[in-house]
């Protein structure tokens, strides 16, 4: 229909239709799509990737990292810095007695996390951090760094999945290997007896 | 109520002592866009002396086509001038003592002829109210053959003013 | 029980505010001399305009934010109260405690009167707009000039603010809005027309009672020229408020702000508060000519005229979330060309009515509106101009 006034007509019950809709249609069907931020947070995907944090396995004593410092060396911005805790003689124990990384200076990069040959340093999901101010207030210390694996688990299913069963798999390959080895049963008889 | 009266009284002879200031701002201030919003002032001041003296409706027409007609038509004008932003104009010249004593002198001859003219002001004038149904019927009545002249005259303005306004298109040969 | 003052008034829900107002003025009573209770009562009048003005105006903003927000998609401000209804007192805070900022060469007294002047107009109107049943504040038997020539006050404060900024932008702006200003008006004024020659009257609450019929029937809505008049209206009055899509004076994207640029702080507030509260004043007297003013069957009369005008102001938040700008000149076209001709042959239909007004009036009345529009809609097609050939060089 081509009167005078029709496309008027219509537009205006387009966007009459598109009022009415958005009291009750969801986000994904066309309607309002406004995540209100306090009290709602949007979905994060797994591979979100915000500042880094440390794995313990089951006690904070247990933490998965050695201070072998590739991390360290890797970072491009050098934000992390470690020292090697050393144990009543003086030895080095594998154990980082400091580990500090500055959230100031960290670029999110994920850098630490891919070369980490122990699976130990993991990038956060956690992006609402403040400071009171921008020099000291944001340096974490190594127990602020700590999480235990089953928040990892949470945040990060199938990574956390494949290193768990990696490291089972590694466990019980020790666990084969260290124990004693079974003694092979005599042979009752060789290849050339019995030949006639 | 006597006071309401008074304090009536003395308003509209402020009033009139106000349009008669903007009325000499119109032309004495220097800057032209002044000028012109004085003019706009002294004509809702004169709409207002309208409504006192019982012609709501010609107050209301004044207001209407002078300050929403008039005076913006003035305005436009002074708008599309170019470089009047800032310029002052100079509102008197060597010649202006002589014309304010001939004012003075015209004022005094023109106040004379109307305090000595015999105004029909009787009651039955004063009580009677023309309404807005009584101005039609003579418009259309009485008063037809000078409404059509009118209106005849408007269009010729009107038809004349856009042959003047039209761009000159270019002959194509 | 019923305090001594008001036994003796009939007390319904429909007359509440004229009896309020009658209670109060038989307390000062008491200690007044008869002369000031006249100018008290003239003041109460004042008073409640002068609060209920800036009160609409400030929820028709958040009215608009919300209602444009769910068009396009969003929610509007809800952060600061429950569904933002204090959102509008942010703002008011926010202006008040914004920078006045002057340009350095502007025209310091016309600068500092352009918004003062513009409010004026905008508030006067609120004196004939019948807000119920015996509440227009001042009831003038030329209500409706007097309307009208006070909106027409409306154009010089535009021309001073755009001069006084002293700014080619503002200048292109306030010509715009001008020479819009003053090409709406003459269809809105003989749109108007029609209702008064129905109604006999230049009163507002004449016109109002002169639609009064069985099951709300009569209003001028319902008739030929009554539609016509009531479109031809609301786009006029869409055009004098300076709201989408007649916006292009004060577009943003094109502009900057028009003639209100220069302007910060209160002054702005005041231009802001003008045009909501035109927008009001013209969607209340569209609502009282056409469309029945208090009218209506159960709720307070009161409650109808505000239900109305709240209406067409959505209508008009509808317009603005659904259309582009005009263009300046489609603009110009548009009210000269198809709007001017279209009012005057309303008023010739209107004269037809006023003969007869049974079924064969509304097939007369439409056979000519058809054939008209049709003319008009022939006559204004699109200019396209003639296509230029520009010779290549080689």
């Amino acid at each position: 229909m081509t009167v005078f006034g029709w496309g008027v007509f219509k537009g205006m019950m387009v966007t009459l239709k598109n009022f009415l809709t958005s009291y009750y249609r969801k986000p994904d069907e066309g309607g309002i799509f406004t995540v209100q931020y306090p009290e709602e947070r949007e979905k994060k995907i797994e591979n979100f990737r915000n500042f880094p944090f440390l794995v313990y396995d089951e006690t904070p004593g247990k933490i998965r990292c050695v201070a072998c410092g590739i991390c360290e060396r890797e970072c491009p911005t050098k934000c992390i810095h470690i020292e090697m805790e050393l144990d009543a003689t003086g030895k080095p124990a594998r154990k980082p007695a400091v580990f500090d990384i500055d959230y100031g200076l960290c670029m999110n990069c994920g850098m630490c996390e891919e070369v980490c040959p122990f699976d130990s340093i993991f990038m956060d999901h956690v992006f609402e951090i403040t400071a009171p101010e921008r020099q000291t207030g944001l340096v974490r210390h190594k127990d602020a760094l700590l999480k235990a694996n089953e928040y990892f688990q949470k945040i990060r299913p199938t990574l956390a999945s494949v290193i768990d069963q990696k490291r089972k798999a590694a466990e019980e390959k020790k666990k084969a290997a260290a124990a004693p080895q079974p003694v092979p049963p005599p042979s009752t008889g060789g290849p050339t007896q019995g030949a006639v | 109520m006597p006071i309401l009266e008074m304090a009536a009284k003395f308003g509209v002879y402020a009033v009139m002592g106000v349009i008669l200031i903007f009325a000499l701002g119109v032309v004495t201030l220097r800057n032209l866009f002044h000028c012109a919003l004085c003019l706009a002032a002294a004509l809702i001041g004169i709409a207002s002396i309208y409504v006192v003296l019982q012609a709501e409706y010609l107050a209301g027409v004044q207001i209407l086509l002078y300050v929403g007609a008039v005076v913006t038509l003035v305005i436009f004008a002074i708008m599309l001038t170019e470089h009047l932003a800032g310029k002052t104009v100079r509102q008197n010249n060597s010649q202006s003592p002589l014309a304010i004593m001939a004012l003075l002198g015209f004022m005094a001859l023109i106040g004379t002829v109307i305090v000595k003219t015999p105004w029909p002001v009787t009651p039955a004038a004063l009580a009677s109210k023309v309404s807005v149904m009584g101005l039609g019927k003579a418009l259309m009545g009485a008063y037809v053959f000078p409404f059509e002249v009118i209106s005849i005259l408007l269009i010729a303005v009107l038809v004349g003013t856009v042959i003047i306004a039209k761009k000159d298109t270019p002959e194509r040969s | 029980m019923i305090p001594p003052m008001l036994r003796g008034i009939e007390f319904n829900v429909d007359m509440i505010f004229v009896t309020a107002k009658a209670w109060i003025l038989s307390l000062l009573a008491q200690f007044l001399p008869a002369w000031l209770l006249v100018l008290a009562s003239i003041v109460i009048s004042g008073v409640v305009i002068l609060c209920l003005g800036p009160v609409i105006m400030m929820y028709l903003t958040l009215l608009e934010r919300k209602l444009l927000g769910r068009i396009q998609n969003r929610y509007g401000p809800n952060r600061v109260g429950k569904w933002g209804l204090l959102q509008p007192i942010a703002d008011g805070i926010k202006m008040f405690t914004k920078e006045d900022i002057v340009p350095a060469n502007a025209d310091k007294i016309v600068h500092l009167l352009a918004p003062i002047v513009i409010v004026v107009p905008a508030l006067m109107v609120f004196l004939v707009v019948p807000f119920g049943e015996r509440m227009t504040a001042v009831n003038l038997n030329i209500g409706l000039l007097f309307f009208i020539a006070v909106s027409s006050i409306t154009i010089l404060p535009i021309f001073m603010g755009s001069w006084a900024s002293r700014n080619k932008y503002s200048l292109l702006g306030g010509m715009r809005t001008a020479a819009q200003m003053i090409s709406y008006e003459i269809p809105m004024t003989l749109a108007v027309v029609p209702a008064i020659m129905m109604s006999q009257s230049l009163s507002t609450n004449t016109i109002v009672l002169s639609q009064v019929g069985d099951y709300d029937l009569h209003w001028y809505i319902f008739t030929p020229w009554g539609i016509v008049g009531f479109i031809v209206f609301f786009l006029c009055a869409t055009a004098e408020c300076n709201r989408p899509p007649f916006d292009l004076p004060e577009a943003e994207s094109e502009l900057v702000a028009g003639f209100h640029t220069e302007y910060s702080g209160m002054k702005f507030a005041l231009f802001y508060m003008a045009e909501y509260m035109n927008a009001f004043t013209l969607c209340a007297i569209a609502a009282t000519l056409f469309l029945g003013g208090w009218q209506g069957p159960f709720l307070p009369s009161w409650l109808w005229f505000f239900g109305k005008t709240f209406l067409l102001i959505c209508v008009m938040i509808w317009f603005r979330g659904t259309f582009p700008r005009f263009r300046v000149d489609h603009l110009m076209g548009f009210a000269w060309k198809f709007l001017l001709p279209l009012t005057l042959l309303n008023i010739l239909l209107t004269a037809l009515w006023q003969f007869t007004s049974n079924l064969a009036a509304w097939f007369w009345s439409i056979l000519i509106l058809g054939i008209s529009l049709w003319t008009l809609v022939k006559l204004n097609r699109t200019f396209v101009p003639e296509k230029r050939h520009y010779p290549m060089g080689n």
